[in-house]
């Protein structure tokens, strides 16, 4: 199978995800206690005002002539209105979904530039105090609620000590890239953006930094151990080389796949985080239309959080066939 | 529209600022709001207490305050901006300050002018609201006595645009007549409270800016006449405004407003200590130490209009037992609960109606809590031995929970009674709660209550008569007290049916009477603001300090 077809399949196997996605989210509301006219209507709104609205959302329709219109709507690109706000749903989806995104990469980046040398660095200097030090990183990172470091990290970076700000984002990232060439100062919009997303991409980073620092070692000692690596130095390649061209390298295919599942994971499940720091990104609009019975809304933010998984593996995909072709033919 | 989406404007401005000098070697930048501007707001005191004819009273400006930047926390943001299309206290706090109703409220309660200076009863009882003069949209368009019959018209007619959820709100209409410079609302029939309806709800939006945008652009815009222009719509994030400079009422003393929202309680806390904020709300009991032992800020409560109470559907054992209920009354300690739950936030209750509001009988004192007393009236009732189960919502309602598993402990303690507490989420309760159906409701469960009517018959309707929509009770003698407060035309003659009313109810006890709930809030010490008791936030009622 080519590059190319392999790439293809996955693509069409993602398709098909999705929509499983967009029905299982659909039948959900049918079996989900709740309402979403008691989200509308005042507790004392007579029965009639609860028809009126209900026929008005369009929900005194059979379950099949709502799912085929919602279907067809999506395959227009309309993902229809928030039964609450009133708003077009891609538009609330998509205003949110910067934030989200900023914070997930913000968080993978610094946790992946950290980890694995940090990873590295423990596995070449196995039982020495700094292999001690990730190790107990590692297991912290892992170990430690992202909520409770959250609240945490607020308590003690931004109430006691007042140096980063306890929740919002009050400048994003697209504030610091125009502040280059706009009249604003860059470094002090830098600093103003650091202000805000320090504290929730430690919270939301800090387990995957755990995930990948200790994989990474455990990577490297397995790639270290192999016979190509002692033929390697007894060519008399370079330490530097030999661990960090070939057996870096051969560890970076699995930790890629975790990457990836790992940045899906972030997209969409940045909830709880979100909540804690009142980030205004996907997962707290998805705990929000949680809580209203907001459908539509809650439907939109999923299908886009179940897209980018997919479009995220997808991706993984393509580079694992690219570091080791022998995956398309297996 | 400001391109500042930050409320936390003194950090971002030192940032900006410290990285600024830090850039280019410059230091001594100053920053900071500032502002020097005066007000000119006025008190408008023409009020009537109890919905009768009045007319406005606005007595001028008084003018010299310092004008400054605002910031508000709440709990939720909006559901979208119409002011016509939602049902929640955060849309309202969050819209109206952009819009206004013909009527309006003081922080007591009590019906103030708003865009009419003069309302009365015609001699049909229907009644008549005169416009104030000079009124204009943020667009800069008049207010007409149109756009004031189409918006009464949007809320109450499933035709005019949209099934509005405030519906019920502005009572039985049959027809609104715009006049010259006044509008006539005409009701199916003679209706006691009109004008407390029309000081709670009704908010005006201009008919043409309606009518030429689609429901997406008018939840996210707004166009109304109130101290406040939107000025930033972040949905679901953040709502930025600046002050009206052609406001009806005279100058707006703040400069920049800004709301938003934090759904964890801590973290509102946190923005409040970090000064990142002004207001925040819903200080839970727990976190009120926190506030008023810091330097920063404070804790301002109030008495709100919200009554919280366990219901006992009348048709089911052991609860159909008017004794029975009377001995669950006995049986919770609500001044312990109030204590040692509530921090003190509360008032016993011991009927349905609220102290001031309409109707509220001074005579009634709460069940006292007397666990020998509630076992003796169990044997009386041919329950002994029972086992009930309390249903409760998970943070709905202030200390929801503990309040319920305190009080399904303390009836659980009786020799004679065993009670189980189950929690669910709101939604699933509240779909049970409002059935149409008597028997698909919960047998025994909590619930609260806000009257923003300020009117005892607001509560004890929809909640105790047969024919009320969340109602578990029923008896003849109450829903002929309540028909005949309803029939009346004598203010005097309907408080005293209400009182009577709520003697009745009380002694039929279909509520364990809890407490009215207060509304705590945080509230730093760099503003000076009374909060109000029904639960609305008027920011440009605050002043710096």
């Amino acid at each position: 199978m080519s590059f190319g077809r392999f790439v293809l399949k996955r693509s069409l196997q993602g398709i098909g995800v999705v929509w499983g996605v967009v029905t299982v989210v659909f039948l959900l509301r049918f079996v989900t206690p709740g309402s979403a006219i008691n989200a509308v209507a005042p507790l004392d709104a007579s029965q009639e005002t609860r028809q009126a609205i209900a026929a008005e959302l369009g929900l005194d329709q059979p379950l099949y002539i709502q799912y085929g219109q919602y279907i067809f709507d999506l395959l227009r690109g309309d993902m229809g209105f928030s039964y609450i706000r009133g708003q077009e749903v891609a538009g609330l989806v998509f205003g949110r979904l910067p934030a989200t995104v900023e914070l997930a990469l913000t968080a993978s980046i610094v946790a992946i530039v950290l980890s694995i040398p940090l990873g590295v660095l423990s596995a070449t200097r196995r039982n020495e105090p700094v292999d001690y030090g990730a190790t107990l990183f590692s297991l912290g990172g892992i170990s430690t609620p992202n909520f409770w470091l959250g609240i945490m990290l607020i308590l003690i970076f931004a109430v006691e000590y007042d140096v980063f700000n306890t929740s919002g984002r009050g400048v994003d990232v697209g504030d610091v890239a125009f502040s280059v060439i706009g009249s604003e100062p860059f470094v002090g919009t830098l600093l103003a953006w650091l202000a805000y997303i320090t504290l929730p991409s430690i919270a939301l980073g800090t387990y995957f930094m755990a995930l990948i620092t200790r994989l990474t070692r455990s990577g490297m000692l397995d790639e270290l151990g192999k016979g190509y690596v002692q033929a390697a130095r007894a060519k008399g390649l370079p330490r530097t080389l030999v661990r960090y061209k070939h057996a870096l390298r051969n560890t970076l295919i699995p930790i890629i796949t975790v990457l990836g599942l790992q940045l899906g994971t972030l997209i969409g499940g940045a909830v709880i985080t979100e909540a804690v720091f009142s980030w205004p990104g996907l997962g707290s609009l998805v705990i929000d239309s949680i809580n209203r019975r907001d459908w539509p809304v809650l439907q939109g933010s999923l299908i886009i959080i179940g897209t980018s998984f997919v479009l995220v593996n997808v991706l993984v995909d393509a580079v694992y066939t690219y570091l080791n072709p022998q995956v398309v033919n297996d | 529209m400001s391109p500042d989406k930050d409320n936390h404007v003194n950090r971002r401005t030192v940032l900006t600022y410290a990285g600024t000098a830090a850039a280019v070697g410059l230091a001594g930048c100053s920053g900071s709001d500032g502002g020097d501007g005066s007000d000119g707001s006025d008190g408008s005191d023409g009020s009537d207490g109890d919905g009768m004819d009045g007319s406005d009273g606005s007595d001028g400006s008084d003018g010299g305050s310092e004008s400054f930047e605002i910031g508000v926390t709440m709990g939720q943001m909006d559901s979208g901006l119409d002011p016509q299309d939602h049902a929640e206290t955060n849309t309202e706090i969050i819209v109206g300050q952009a819009y206004e109703g013909l009527l309006d409220r003081d922080k007591q309660g009590g019906i103030i002018a708003g865009l009419a200076t003069d309302w009365e009863r015609t001699g049909d009882g229907n009644v008549r609201f005169v416009l104030r003069e000079g009124v204009t949209f943020h667009n800069g368009d008049a207010l007409t006595a149109e756009d004031v019959a189409f918006s009464i018209r949007r809320i109450v007619f499933d035709d005019v645009g949209i099934a509005s959820p405030q519906k019920n709100d502005l009572g039985s209409i049959e027809e609104v007549i715009p006049g010259d410079g006044e509008v006539v609302v005409d009701f199916t029939s003679y209706n006691t409270i009109a004008f407390q309806l029309f000081a709670t709800n009704g908010q005006i939006m201009q008919q043409s800016w309606v009518e030429e945008n689609d429901g997406d652009y008018i939840n996210r815009n707004t166009n109304g006449t109130g101290p406040f222009v939107v000025t930033e719509y972040d949905s679901g994030n953040q709502v930025a405004y600046e002050p009206n400079e052609d406001y009806w009422d005279g100058d707006v003393p703040v400069d920049r407003l800004t709301m938003s929202a934090s759904s964890e309680s801590s973290t509102r806390v946190n923005r409040l200590l970090a000064e990142e904020t002004d207001i925040v709300t819903n200080v839970p009991p727990q976190e009120v130490s926190r506030v008023e032992s810091s330097d920063v800020a404070g804790i301002s409560s109030v008495p709100s209009a919200r009554i919280i109470f366990l219901q006992m559907r009348y048709d089911v054992e052991p609860f159909s037992s008017q004794q029975f209920r009377q001995a669950m009354n006995h049986a919770v300690d609500v001044e312990s609960i109030i204590e040692n739950v509530l921090n003190g936030f509360g008032n016993i209750t011991g009927q349905p109606t609220l102290e001031g509001h309409v109707g509220h009988n001074p005579d009634i004192d709460p069940y006292p809590y007397d666990p020998d007393e509630a076992e003796r009236l169990v044997e009386e009732s041919g329950h002994a031995g029972v086992e009930i189960t309390l249903q409760t919502p998970i943070g709905r309602y202030l200390g929801d929970v503990e309040i319920a598993q305190a009080a399904a402990s303390q009836i659980d303690s009786l020799s004679n009674v065993s009670c189980e507490l189950e929690q669910r989420e709101f939604s699933s309760l509240v779909q049970d709660i409002t059935t149409g159906n008597i028997e698909d409701k919960p047998h025994f469960n909590l619930l609260g209550w806000g009257n923003g009517e300020f009117d005892g018959s607001q509560t004890i309707t929809p909640l105790m008569t047969t024919d009320g929509a969340l109602t578990i009770m029923k008896n003849e003698e109450l829903d002929g007290l309540l028909a005949d407060a309803e029939a009346t035309q004598d203010a005097e003659e309907r408080v005293a049916i209400l009182q009577e009313a709520n003697q009745l109810a009380h002694d039929l006890a279909p509520w364990v009477f809890l407490h009215q709930q207060f509304s705590v809030y945080g509230v730093s010490n760099d503003i000076s603001w009374e909060p109000r008791s029904d639960e609305f936030i008027d920011p440009d009622t605050a002043t710096q300090q």
